[in-house]
């Protein structure tokens, strides 16, 4: 699957934020905002539009995307959507918070976020509930293979290797 | 009514009390579920920001598995519901984009028509039930008084999930009520429970949990409902990290919302899918109040 440009990219992030009169409304509905004001949502995309990068803070990855900012914008800039688009060109340079490649890897082998215990699947005999049907992990293997995923976490363990 | 219900990994592997307790409503509603081999929704956030692609064509395979079989998605995590929503509003509004995915899924024998709905079981209870049905069922009304957590993903984006008002939601309290209950409002109702950063930054993320009940416990509630097992998780295990790292001492019971109707309909079995619980029901809807054992399955990650 080709994969859009940066340029392209940072080029729709651009256009998308294009309504934004910068009122406020959506870092004073931000959750996160409110208990560590050094997150504004609005501010984590201000870099973007205004120099056409992806500042090197990795802010971004404190975004709940819980998507106040987005609902209640009055110019319905969709900025929980912009944040995820920042995520995603962070992503392919390798900047990820270890946590989500740690989820990525137990998808890519499992198919699920979260293995089953022992202890669970005990449980889920007790309470009488059935043994659910098992993805195809190979199906997996192929998406994450052609949609840029296994490069992505390639290019995590590059930059792991050799910080800068 | 026959759905392929979509647990959700956090409900199967982690809490499937909660999935015994959809399965034990269903059938006296009339609901049929079926089991598909589903993948992970995917989690809406961390693995749509790490490769928006993978996410696309991962919902799209799930879509796709419901469609061969010919039936609607009923979701019972929010955050599912959310992906899965947000999945198909992509590939319903930008044929180009499905296109590409439908070249990956062609790989593994797939295809997504873009026939199939998701729905969220609040919804089906809600909507395609109805409260008086949901009250004809009730053996015993619970006369607590509960806080409803509505959760971000079943809320917003409003105009395409469409589940209730974003800013002023009624519908869980309607249900809350159909079963005995007090729902009483609270300002901060529409907020985040933080889980979304929990793997980021925890101060950040039991934080915003901290605001989150704070604003709850204001109104003195006996009972937290909630529609999502990530919040069920946040609330239940995540206030006793908030207490010991705020100082708080939140002692709140909360349930997912099947497990209460269950017990308002004095459905048989109850007493085990409630043993989970830090503070229970009996099967009369009476809370007993228990000593604390330690959740193993349901520690905040
Ligand atoms: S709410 Fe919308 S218009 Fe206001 S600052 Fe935020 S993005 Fe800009
Ligand atoms: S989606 Fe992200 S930036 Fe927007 S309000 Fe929620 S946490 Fe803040």
């Amino acid at each position: 699957m080709e994969r859009t440009t940066d340029a392209d990219r940072i080029n729709e992030i651009q256009h998308s934020a294009q309504p934004c009169f910068q009122c406020g409304i959506c870092a004073a509905s931000c959750p996160i905002f409110r208990v560590a004001p050094d997150f504004n949502p609005r501010m984590a995309v201000d870099e973007v539009l205004r120099t056409g990068t992806v500042a090197m803070t990795g802010r971004e990855w404190f975004c709940a995307y819980c998507l106040m900012c987005e609902e209640r914008c009055p110019m319905e800039v969709a900025l929980s959507e912009i944040l995820i688009d920042i995520k995603n060109l962070s992503a392919n340079d390798g900047k990820v918070p270890p946590s989500i490649i740690e989820m990525m890897d137990v998808i890519r082998f499992t198919g699920k976020v979260s293995h089953a215990s022992k202890r669970t699947e005990k449980k889920r005999r007790e309470l009488g509930l059935p043994e659910l049907p098992k993805p195809d992990v190979d199906e997996v293997q192929t998406i994450f293979e052609m949609t840029g995923a296994l490069d992505r976490l390639m290019r995590f363990r590059e930059a792991e290797v050799e910080p800068e | 009514m026959r759905f392929a219900l979509f647990p959700g990994c956090t409900i199967s592997d982690r809490l499937p009390f909660i999935e015994k307790s959809i399965r034990m409503i269903a059938p006296h509603f009339n609901i049929e579920l079926i089991d598909l081999p589903f993948t992970c929704c995917p989690e809406p956030n961390s693995v749509r920001s790490f490769s928006d692609k993978t996410w696309l064509t991962m919902g799209a395979r799930n879509l796709a598995l419901a469609e061969e079989a010919g039936v609607n998605i009923m979701t019972a995590c929010a955050g599912c519901f959310e992906s899965l929503s947000m999945s198909k509003h992509v590939l319903d509004s930008k044929p180009s984009e499905k296109e590409e995915v439908n070249k990956v899924l062609k790989k593994i024998g797939k295809e997504y028509k873009g026939q199939v709905e998701v729905r969220h079981i609040q919804q089906v209870l809600y909507e395609d039930i109805g409260i008086e049905e949901i009250q004809r069922n009730v053996q015993y009304p619970i006369n607590y008084r509960a806080v409803i957590h509505p959760g971000c993903h079943t809320l917003r984006p409003q105009k395409i999930l469409n589940l209730d008002d974003a800013e002023a939601p009624m519908k869980l309290d309607e249900l809350v009520r159909a079963i005995g209950m007090e729902s009483l409002d609270y300002m901060d109702k529409v907020m985040c429970c933080g889980a979304g950063v929990r793997g980021i930054n925890r101060e950040i993320a039991f934080g915003v949990l901290r605001e989150k009940m704070d604003s709850m416990m204001m109104v003195d509630p006996e009972v937290a409902v909630v529609f999502c097992p990530t919040c069920f998780i946040s609330f239940e295990a995540g206030q006793k990290v908030v207490n010991r790292m705020f100082d708080k001492k939140y002692n709140l019971p909360v349930y997912y919302y099947t497990e209460i109707l269950a017990a308002a309909m004095g459905l048989e079995g109850v007493e085990s899918i409630l043993s989970e619980h830090r503070v229970k029901f009996s099967a009369l809807g009476m809370l007993v109040a228990k000593n604390e054992p330690e959740i193993e399955n349901a520690t905040p990650h």
